[in-house]
């Protein structure tokens, strides 16, 4: 029993905390709830701490802070601040000074106000939830409301201890604010993908530039010099395949990408005993002659992958057929002439739900294109 | 943890010999190899030309070659006795005409194309070719000591060095017809011949190292196509090429043959006629244009002792605090480094020079790369500190100075690919002599008792301190018993470095770049330290001028760089997570991949997380 009202009460949405206050009094006697965030026709931050600015003002001893703070925190993603550290921090403040600090040690040791050290942690929690970095400012404001001995203080200090830790251990950066155009975006994604090799160079087409096309979109494009020659000297006779769409989160946001693959060298075959050392090779000793006068024929790059050879990375605006054709063109076009001899297979998985326009379109007519798309 | 490594049987022979030996009965095993080796005497007439006879050539027999056995750690005690050989006769006419060149090379005002004419008619361009053919028949002792007068000049040094060796090459490679139609225009210097080796590195991951290639026509005439790096172009060129795609010949292509254009330090040819060095071997060949790397070494210190000379210039006739400035302790110091950098290159050449003359088919590949190591990577750091004394009074002479250094010390080739060479050479001299115990190392669980044997025979090189076996002091003066006992240390810990090695990597040990070239490092060292050695010990010996300052020279020398050994065989028993190499490599890796995401290693040192 006791679980249940535990549980009833953990999931009770906080916003609701409010209402309920004001539904508990008499039902005569019953007004209109006024929520101060719903009547806001604008919603961003400076409303947002407009409201909190309101609530401050409103009464010298801050009545319902804690239920005012809940159902502020509820309302952060609507008004689009939850990475916003500034509003945490005007919700911090709502909180009295002084008060809340134990003067005794029964005090501190018993959790002196746990309803109001719980809602500062809950705040916290919810910082550390949208990866905002609390700063020095902010702890000297929870030191004033609760004193070193709270608890919102050692959430504080543990935060302080793992967040920074984990800020950054990604391998590949992002931008503290992602981009908001598609194209920028999908332009990190592909960075991140192809930051395998240093020497790959990231292209911005516009599909405009071939007339067959359907979709006037745009294409992020990648390919390193070792690709092209890998895709130089791929057979004419076996057919490239575009494989995809694949998922690539950046933070939040995902990136849909296509992979151009093609056919592998074969592997290095080493049937040598690697305990015999009694004829090492060594060099000829002609100064000035490094290396050999011929290639080897066998996979050497890191784009040659058991699954083929990756020669080329893509994101379209829109992700479709059309656009991935578009894309083919736009390669044959800036560099890569082999692919008008190489017939391209296309295998789509499956079509993003938002592609499902374009499946209408009619069929691409190419005589060297074939589509094989498994939907 | 190379368990393995540990057990080994050690083969002495001379068990016996060192009971005498604590007994100081030494004399009594003392072998005299000298008095016991054969004398080759090899003798030519020309029955067209009584007047004239070829140069009577004093070889020894055969020996085992001296620095791929240190790798095993054999030592040739035999060569601790220093090479003598030039004759009495030899020396007099040698000395002779260097006097008349050194004449002309170190009087300042003497022009370009005077020293030019006084090399012309002192028949130098000619050197190598035989009395009989109108030249000097010299050996390499003898060019050497040329060398080191041509070398005043810088331009001209580097020609000649070029065109004797690509003599050489081609003695060896035509037939004598074709010889004897070129010979004369050869030897007269009007048109000295280059070489052109080396290549661009490939720009592309389909292009080939090596790309210039030679075709036949239906004629029978070769053409070659590619391009080359190359200094001088305005004679003969010696091109290396390759034929049937993985075959290599060098090619001769005369002067103003067509399809040639110069661009720069580049040169590039478009199906150029060529004639072919179709008699000789490609071992041989890279014998013969291995040679190129010792008179490198010679430039290279010549430019050293040049600068050395630049800074005594500058400081003899200015102060400091009312004294001499030549006074000053930092600058003696730094000379007397410089000086010893020369004083060990120059044992090192001409250790060098003796094995490749005084015995018969002489393997000294691996040495002669070393000598160009040794002086061309100390002499880089001591030119720089040299230069650190007249810092920005000789502006221009410094910057000459330290570019003409660093243009022969990376000529044709850079330091870590003679490293390799060397390296590679060792190892696999090393791995012929080691395979059997390398193999029962990596499979220490079919092999036991093998396994506890190796303990117990390595605990002294696992502690650093192996046993001294060689007795080296024997064969040198008794005043440098210490320094060679040094030696002995750093040849006794070389087969363990090169054991350590295979049987960590096995077969895949020629990838393991950064260890082979410590490997390289230490076998260089350890040339060096003998050549001094045993130089000094001569010298004194025979009671040489100066010879007590030689004998210091050496004791600091060997002193110096047993240090540096040590900490090298140490670095490579470590391994690559001791030694840092694991970390170092992967901030390289970093460096070079570092592009527009991410363009720096580290952050700024002011950069925050938090406020």
């Amino acid at each position: 029993m006791a679980n249940k009202i535990l549980g009833h009460f953990l999931r009770s949405r906080p916003s609701m905390m409010m209402f309920k206050r004001w539904e508990s009094s008499e039902p005569e006697k019953r007004v209109t709830i006024h929520d101060p965030f719903y009547s806001q026709p604008q919603k961003n931050k400076e409303t947002y701490l407009e409201v909190v600015k309101m609530f401050e003002g409103r009464d010298n001893r801050r009545r319902g802070h804690v239920e005012f703070i809940y159902a502020a925190l509820a309302r952060m993603k609507e008004f689009g601040v939850q990475k916003d550290l500034e509003v945490y921090k005007a919700l911090v403040e709502v909180l009295p000074k002084g008060k809340f600090i134990p003067k005794n040690i029964f005090q501190a040791e018993f959790m002196h106000y746990p309803k109001q050290q719980q809602c500062a942690v809950d705040l916290l929690e919810q910082m550390e939830d949208n990866k905002v970095m609390p700063d020095t400012e902010m702890e000297q404001m929870l030191l004033n409301i609760f004193g070193a001995r709270g608890i919102p203080l050692r959430k504080f200090w543990r935060m302080m201890y793992w967040m920074p830790k984990f800020r950054n251990l990604s391998p590949w950066y992002l931008p503290e604010q992602l981009p908001n155009d598609t194209t920028e975006l999908a332009k990190l994604a592909i960075q991140r993908i192809t930051s395998v090799d240093p020497d790959t160079k990231i292209e911005i087409w516009q599909t405009e530039e071939i007339e067959a096309s359907l979709d006037k979109t745009w294409v992020v494009s990648a390919q390193s010099e070792a690709q092209k020659i890998l895709l130089a000297e791929q057979p004419t006779d076996d057919p490239l395949v575009v494989k995809g769409p694949f998922n690539i989160y950046l933070r939040e946001q995902v990136v849909n990408y296509f992979l151009l693959i093609g056919k592998i060298r074969p592997e290095i075959k080493d049937n040598t005993d690697p305990d015999d050392v009694s004829n090492i090779e060594k060099p000829r000793g002609i100064p000035g002659l490094i290396g050999t006068t011929t290639l080897p024929a066998v996979r050497q790059t890191v784009h040659e992958q058991d699954d083929g050879t990756i020669v080329s990375v893509c994101a379209t605006g829109t992700s479709s057929r059309d656009s991935l054709l578009s894309w083919i063109r736009l390669l044959e076009k800036y560099g890569n002439p082999q692919l008008s001899s190489i017939p391209v297979i296309f295998t789509l998985t499956a079509p993003p739900s938002e592609m499902a326009i374009q499946e209408t379109q009619p069929a691409i007519k190419d005589s060297q294109e074939k589509e094989e798309s498994r939907i | 943890m190379n368990l393995a490594r540990k057990v080994c049987t050690v083969h002495h022979s001379y068990v016996t010999k060192n009971l005498y030996r604590k007994f100081r009965f030494s004399a009594i095993n003392y072998d005299n190899s000298t008095a016991t080796q054969p004398q080759v005497k090899e003798e030519k007439f020309n029955f067209e030309d009584i007047n004239i006879l070829e140069r009577t050539e004093r070889r020894k027999a055969q020996i085992q070659p001296f620095m791929k056995d240190i790798f095993t750690s054999v030592f040739n005690k035999e060569l601790l006795a220093y090479p003598e050989i030039l004759n009495k006769e030899e020396t007099e006419s040698l000395d002779k005409r260097i006097d008349i060149i050194s004449n002309v090379f170190q009087n300042p005002q003497k022009t370009a194309a005077d020293r030019r004419n006084v090399l012309k008619n002192a028949k130098i361009y000619a050197a190598p070719i035989s009395l009989t053919k109108n030249g000097l028949a010299a050996n390499i002792t003898e060019s050497l000591r040329y060398l080191e007068v041509i070398a005043g000049d810088f331009q001209l040094g580097q020609e000649i060095s070029d065109h004797w060796v690509a003599l050489r090459a081609l003695q060896e490679g035509l037939t004598q017809e074709q010889l004897s139609m070129i010979i004369d225009d050869l030897a007269s210097g009007d048109k000295p011949v280059s070489l052109a080796i080396k290549e661009r590195v490939a720009e592309r991951i389909s292009q080939a190292d090596f790309r210039t290639s030679a075709e036949m026509d239906s004629q029978g005439v070769w053409y070659i196509s590619g391009e080359k790096v190359c200094n001088y172009s305005n004679g003969y060129i010696l091109v290396l090429a390759s034929y049937e795609s993985a075959q290599l010949r060098a090619f001769l292509v005369h002067p103003g043959a067509a399809g040639v254009s110069s661009n720069g330090a580049f040169i590039s040819f478009m199906r150029t006629p060529a004639t072919p060095l179709e008699m000789i071997k490609d071992d041989k060949l890279a014998k013969i244009l291995g040679l190129s790397r010792l008179f490198a070494a010679v430039l290279c210190r010549c430019r050293l002792s040049a600068a050395v000379q630049s800074v005594v210039e500058y400081t003899r006739p200015r102060a400091f605090s009312g004294k001499p400035l030549a006074e000053l302790t930092t600058i003696q110091s730094c000379v007397g480094n410089a000086v010893l950098d020369i004083y060990a290159s120059e044992s090192a050449e001409y250790f060098t020079a003796g094995l490749l003359d005084g015995y018969a088919d002489p393997d000294a590949e691996v040495e002669v790369a070393m000598c160009r190591n040794f002086i061309a990577k100390h002499g880089l750091t001591s030119m720089l500190q040299l230069l650190n004394i007249p810092a920005l009074d000789k502006e221009e002479e410094c910057k000459q100075l330290l570019d003409n250094m660093r243009h022969v010390a990376t000529r044709g080739e850079t330091l870590d690919s003679v490293n390799m060479f060397i390296a590679l050479n060792g190892i696999h001299h090393a791995g012929k002599v080691m395979s059997e115990e390398v193999k029962q190392i990596r499979n220490p669980l079919m092999h036991p008792a093998f396994i506890f044997k190796k303990v117990i025979a390595n605990r002294h090189q696992e502690k650093d301190d192996p046993k001294l076996t060689l007795y080296l002091a024997e064969h040198l003066h008794p005043s440098l018993k210490q320094p060679s006992e040094q030696l002995e240390y750093c040849v006794l810990r070389m087969r363990f470095a090169c054991e350590t090695l295979m049987a960590r990597h096995g077969v895949k040990i020629a990838a393991a770049y950064t260890e082979l070239n410590r490997l390289a490092e230490a076998a260089t060292e350890i040339l060096v330290m003998s050549a001094v050695l045993a130089r000094a010990s001569r010298a004194y010996c025979i009671g040489l001028r100066n010879s007590e300052m030689e004998m210091k020279l050496a004791a600091c020398f060997v002193e110096k760089t047993r240090d540096r050994v040590k900490k090298l065989i140490k670095e490579i028993d470590d391994g690559e997570y001791l030694n840092l190499d694991h970390f170092t490599t992967q901030f390289g890796r970093k460096a070079l991949d570092s592009n527009a995401t991410n363009p720096t290693l580290v952050e700024k040192a002011t950069a925050r997380v938090f406020w």
